[in-house]
């Protein structure tokens, strides 16, 4: 075989390869996305479509408007009542969406002046502090669900967004700390200095010269909060108890628990439950990766 | 009596002062307190709920028991079959994830023009919650309806639906499947950032030597990529013991307790047991083993650094 067939055929197969991959992690996307739009009697049929014969959007006009799809009322009684429960996605998606942006500004207003001080300032006790704050993280959810349930019930704050902006908050500052930390120490300090001695406090120092020096290492770090505190679940689930407070995750996983599931509907719960995500990682696709690369490659 | 700038000039400064003291203390102090209020009371809390009988369902007598509930845990069949089920699952989800992020971190860094949709794709199962991938991963191997079986029977693969969450060996292997297809994406992008670093020249010089892609591979690249490696297997480790949202959706520990790993034991106790001093004890224990794993952690990378 010459040289060049060989590469050709390397390349082919290289290809082959990529495709399979981009099959297994777009796959199942793509196919919630398509069960979806399709009714609950196509998609109990062996097999299922791939693609679907009559595409329609009565299952999203159903989630929203509690207009019943016609493919249900065949069904009868029995399903009615899980489309009860998956008409509260909205809610609970919107639920998801104050906390998790509520939890996205806490970070980077307490997050960021604290990660600078831990970057940039000497005082007594930041070793022992800095260390904690890491630390803290090591702690596995299930020891310490129970404490924390009993805490948000003291503090009368049970099935209330403030308990899991508290929660959430206690969960990602610590990132948030670590990341902007290490971001500021990868910054050149002549800037700042040289305000310093212009009379700058450190915190004028930190929102006039740095933050804007900051911005990408920003970003990332809103961005890994606000995914953080949409995705969590553990928590949610001994802290919320009605649709007041009920996060998407939450709530998708409460519909699909329910043996009687119509798999139409989850289907539109899983999609637009995954659309903020999804969109969110793809377009901060460049910030997320090189935070990502940069919390595990600068130390 | 002439008033000197100075004298004008010192209280300001001294306030200054007082104030450049105070900052740091004030910037920490808010986070540093929300961290506190849900580290050192939850820890406190569940260290003594251990030394006590915690039965829920006997909501009046908490006797205090001292070591019974970490022997009564320790030395039950359960604990056992959970330890050896998240040894299997651990080691297959490390050697699972790390070969996904090796083969798909290299392919980001090839020239090949279809990476880039890679590239795009690649973070999209990584940013959703455990629980939607879960239960995403859950209708596509149903049983009765799902969409593998269905493509499987198509292709005149298979001549019935395979139940792949209903057979103890399958339900490990789906288990895992859904695992890489979750945790995979970040160790393709640590492992890229790895690649990153490795200088061009070395590939060249190594190319010039007559060394073959194999070749290259195995000693440029991988010995240069060992601390990546290092960390991000270490990282899985603790990732894969300490699984639970995936498990509570796909498999429920089930079938038998075929996919019940130690998390999910912990949940169990607590909350189908409803034992609180059981799964708090057993907790602890998890707890205990990813500190070890930690210190084996940093060891690894300040031995790893001061070899390079």
């Amino acid at each position: 075989m010459s040289e060049k067939t060989k590469r050709t055929v390397s390349l082919f197969l290289v290809n082959i390869l990529i495709i399979m991959l981009i099959v297994y992690i777009g796959g199942p996307f793509v196919w919630m996305a398509v069960a979806s739009m399709q009714g609950e009697n196509d998609l109990l049929r062996h097999p299922p479509n791939l693609i679907p014969k009559n595409p329609t959007l009565d299952n999203y006009n159903y989630v929203f408007t509690g207009k019943i799809p016609t493919a249900y009322e065949v069904k009868g009684q029995l399903r009615s009542r899980i489309s009860q429960e998956a008409r509260l996605i909205a809610p609970a998606l919107k639920n998801s969406f104050i906390v998790a942006i509520t939890v996205m500004v806490i970070n980077l207003i307490i997050g960021t002046p604290a990660a600078y001080t831990f970057a940039r300032i000497k005082f007594k006790g930041k070793n022992p502090g800095y260390n904690f704050i890491l630390a803290s993280r090591l702690m596995p959810a299930m020891a310490v669900a129970i404490p924390y349930y009993v805490i948000i019930q003291t503090l009368k704050l049970l099935d209330t967004y403030l308990a899991l902006i508290l929660v959430h908050s206690a969960l990602t500052l610590p990132f948030t700390i670590w990341f902007l930390a290490l971001y500021i120490t990868n910054i050149p300090r002549e800037m700042e200095d040289a305000g310093l001695v212009d009379g700058c406090t450190p915190f004028q120092a930190l929102t006039r010269i740095v933050v804007p020096m900051m911005a990408p290492g920003l970003v990332a770090a809103a961005a890994f909060a606000f995914m953080t505190s949409y995705n969590e679940f553990l928590f949610a689930r001994f802290l919320t108890q009605s649709i007041k407070s009920q996060t998407g995750p939450m709530i998708i996983a409460s519909i699909a628990g329910n043996p009687d599931a119509s798999y139409s509907l989850i289907s539109v719960c899983i999609t637009l439950g995954v659309i903020p995500p999804l969109i969110l990682a793809i377009t901060m696709r460049k910030w997320l990766t090189q935070g990502l690369s940069a919390s595990i490659t600068f130390r | 009596m002439a008033v000197t700038p100075a004298s004008i000039a010192q209280p300001v400064r001294r306030k200054a002062k007082l104030w450049d003291r105070i900052y740091p203390y004030l910037s920490v102090t808010i986070p540093f307190l929300v961290i506190a209020l849900f580290t050192i009371y939850p820890v406190l809390y569940a260290v003594r709920i251990s030394f006590y009988q915690y039965i829920l369902t006997k909501p009046k007598a908490h006797p205090f028991v001292g070591l019974k509930n970490f022997v009564e845990v320790v030395t039950s069949y359960y604990f056992r079959t959970s330890l050896t089920n998240t040894a299997i699952y651990a080691l297959a989800a490390v050697v699972g994830v790390t070969l996904f992020g090796l083969v798909v971190g290299m392919l980001l860094n090839s020239k090949v023009r279809m990476a880039n949709v890679l590239k795009v794709i690649i973070l999209l199962p990584w940013a959703i919650p455990a629980v939607v991938a879960g239960l995403m991963w859950k209708w596509i191997l149903n049983s009765d309806f799902g969409i593998l079986s269905g493509i499987l029977y198509s292709l005149g693969l298979i001549k019935q639906y395979i139940p792949f969450l209903a057979d103890p060996t399958l339900a490990k292997i789906s288990l895992v499947m859904a695992h890489i297809w979750k945790e995979g994406p970040l160790a393709a992008i640590f492992i890229l950032a790895g690649l990153q670093l490795i200088p061009d020249e070395l590939y060249e010089a190594a190319r010039i030597d007559g060394g073959t892609g194999w070749r290259i591979f195995r000693m440029v690249t991988l010995p240069l990529l060992r601390p990546i490696l290092l960390i991000v297997v270490v990282y899985e480790t603790l990732t894969a013991i300490l699984v639970f949202d995936l498990i509570y959706v796909l498999t429920g520990g089930g079938p038998g307790d075929s996919t019940s790993l130690i998390s999910w034991f912990a949940y169990a106790e607590i909350f189908r047991n409803l034992n609180l001093g059981h799964g708090v004890a057993l907790a602890i224990i998890i707890a205990l083993i990813t500190l070890v794993l930690i210190l084996i952690y940093l060891r690894v990378i300040r031995i790893e650094e001061t070899v390079s």
